[in-house]
C-alpha cells in the first residue's frame, strides 16, 4: 500500500513539475492609500519573473502578470511591496495551464516552489482556480489565526518544511508555501 | 517676502525635464512654468484645451489628483474653499487629473463642487505624458506658482497653502 502511494507521490510531482502560474492578483495594505502611489507598481515591475503591472483601481489591487517560462518567487513579491512601504493584503496565483489534483495537506510543487493546500478538500485544480496564499505576512493576522488552525502541520507557522513534510518527499527547512482556495 | 523652501523634488523635476541634456539658463535656479520642458497643455471635460502658461500673471496651484484617490478627494474640499476666498484676487488652479474613466472623473468634479478648470490626458494614469514630465510618483501632488510663473513650493494643504496664497497674491 506504501508502495503504491509512493509511486502516486512522485507521479503527482512529476505532473506538478510542468506547472506555473501566469497570473497573480495582490491586494496591499498601509497607513497610506496603496493605490495612491505608484511605489508597488514600480517595485513589482522591477522584479524579474513579472512581466506587467496593472493598477486595478475599482477591486482596490494589481494585476500581475508573469514571464513566460520564469520561475514565481511569491516572498520576492511580498519584499517588493514591503519595501514600497505597504504590506500584502491578500496573494492570489493562478493560470496554472495543467490540471492538478489536490488535496488537503498535499504538498505540491508549482515551478521549482512547494505548496503544501490547505483546507481545500479533494479537488482538481485548473487554469481559473485562483490559489491564495496564506502564510503569515501575506494575509491579515486574523485572517492567519483563523486559518492555521485547519492544519495541524506546524510548517504553517514557520513557512518551512518541518519533519511534518519531509514524509511529502520534502526536503526539510526547504520554503514551503500555504495555500487555499 | 518668505522665500519658500525649494524641495529635492524640484531639483529632481529640473532632472527630469533635462532629459535632452539641455541646461537650464544661467542664473535661473528655480524652474518657471514658461520652460517649454514644463509646458502642459490639456482636453477639458468638453475637449477643449487650455495650458497652463495661459495662466501666467496669477497665482497657480498645478494640482495633480484622481477621482478613485479618497486623500485626494479630502484635499479637494479644503481647496474649494480656498479658491473661492481668493479666486477674485487673482488664484487659480489647473487641476490634472489621473483618471482613466471620463465618467468617474466628471462625477467627482460635480461632487465635489469644483469650479475650477479641470483637464484630463487620456491613456494610462501614471504613465500620461504629464506625470512623467512632472516626476509624479504619487497623489495628490501639487505646486504652487507665482505671479512670475517660478514654481516656489510643492504640496502645501490647508491653512499652508492659504497663507502662501495670501502672500504670493501680495508680491
Amino acid at each position: 500500500m506504501k508502495k503504491l502511494m509512493m509511486l502516486g507521490m512522485v507521479c503527482l510531482m512529476a505532473l506538478a513539475a510542468g506547472a506555473q502560474f501566469t497570473k497573480a492578483e495582490l491586494h496591499a495594505t498601509g497607513l497610506t492609500c496603496a493605490m495612491c502611489n505608484n511605489a508597488i507598481n514600480k517595485a513589482l515591475q522591477a522584479l524579474p519573473f513579472i512581466q506587467s503591472v496593472k493598477s486595478d483601481i475599482k477591486n482596490s489591487s494589481f494585476h500581475v502578470v508573469f514571464r513566460d517560462g520564469q520561475e514565481v518567487n511569491p516572498d520576492a513579491m511580498k519584499k517588493a511591496v514591503e519595501d514600497a512601504g505597504f504590506s500584502v493584503g491578500k496573494l492570489e496565483l493562478y493560470g496554472n495551464e495543467q490540471p492538478l489534483s489536490v488535496g488537503d495537506d498535499k504538498h505540491v510543487t508549482i515551478g521549482k516552489s512547494v505548496y503544501h493546500f490547505v483546507n481545500v478538500g479533494d479537488r482538481q485544480l485548473n487554469a481559473d482556480t485562483k490559489l491564495m496564499i496564506i502564510d503569515k505576512d501575506f494575509i491579515s493576522h486574523k485572517q492567519f489565526k483563523k486559518i492555521s488552525a485547519s492544519t495541524k502541520m506546524d510548517c504553517i507557522q514557520t513557512g518551512k518544511a518541518g519533519s511534518c513534510c519531509t514524509d511529502a518527499g520534502v526536503p526539510e527547512n526547504a520554503r514551503v508555501y500555504h495555500v487555499t482556495i | 517676502m518668505k522665500i519658500y523652501q525649494i524641495i529635492t523634488s524640484l531639483a529632481l523635476l529640473l532632472q527630469v525635464a533635462a532629459v535632452n541634456a539641455q541646461q537650464a539658463p544661467r542664473g535661473q535656479e528655480v524652474p518657471n512654468i514658461a520652460d517649454p520642458r514644463l509646458q502642459v497643455k490639456l482636453p477639458d471635460v468638453n475637449g477643449d484645451s487650455l495650458s497652463l502658461i495661459s495662466y501666467k500673471g496669477k497665482v497657480v496651484l498645478l494640482d495633480f489628483w484622481a477621482s478613485w484617490c479618497m486623500p485626494c478627494r479630502a484635499a479637494n474640499k479644503k481647496l474649494v474653499k480656498i479658491y473661492s476666498k481668493y479666486k477674485d484676487k487673482g488664484f487659480e488652479v489647473y487641476g490634472v487629473s489621473l483618471d482613466e474613466e471620463q465618467k468617474d472623473w466628471v462625477k467627482a468634479i460635480a461632487k465635489d463642487k469644483i469650479t475650477w478648470l479641470q483637464v484630463r490626458e487620456h491613456g494610462n494614469a501614471w504613465e500620461a505624458k504629464v506625470a512623467q514630465q512632472w516626476a509624479i510618483s504619487a497623489i495628490p501632488t501639487s505646486f504652487l506658482i507665482n505671479k512670475k510663473g517660478d514654481i516656489v513650493a510643492m504640496n502645501l494643504e490647508s491653512d499652508e497653502l492659504e497663507k502662501a496664497v495670501k502672500e504670493l497674491l501680495e508680491e
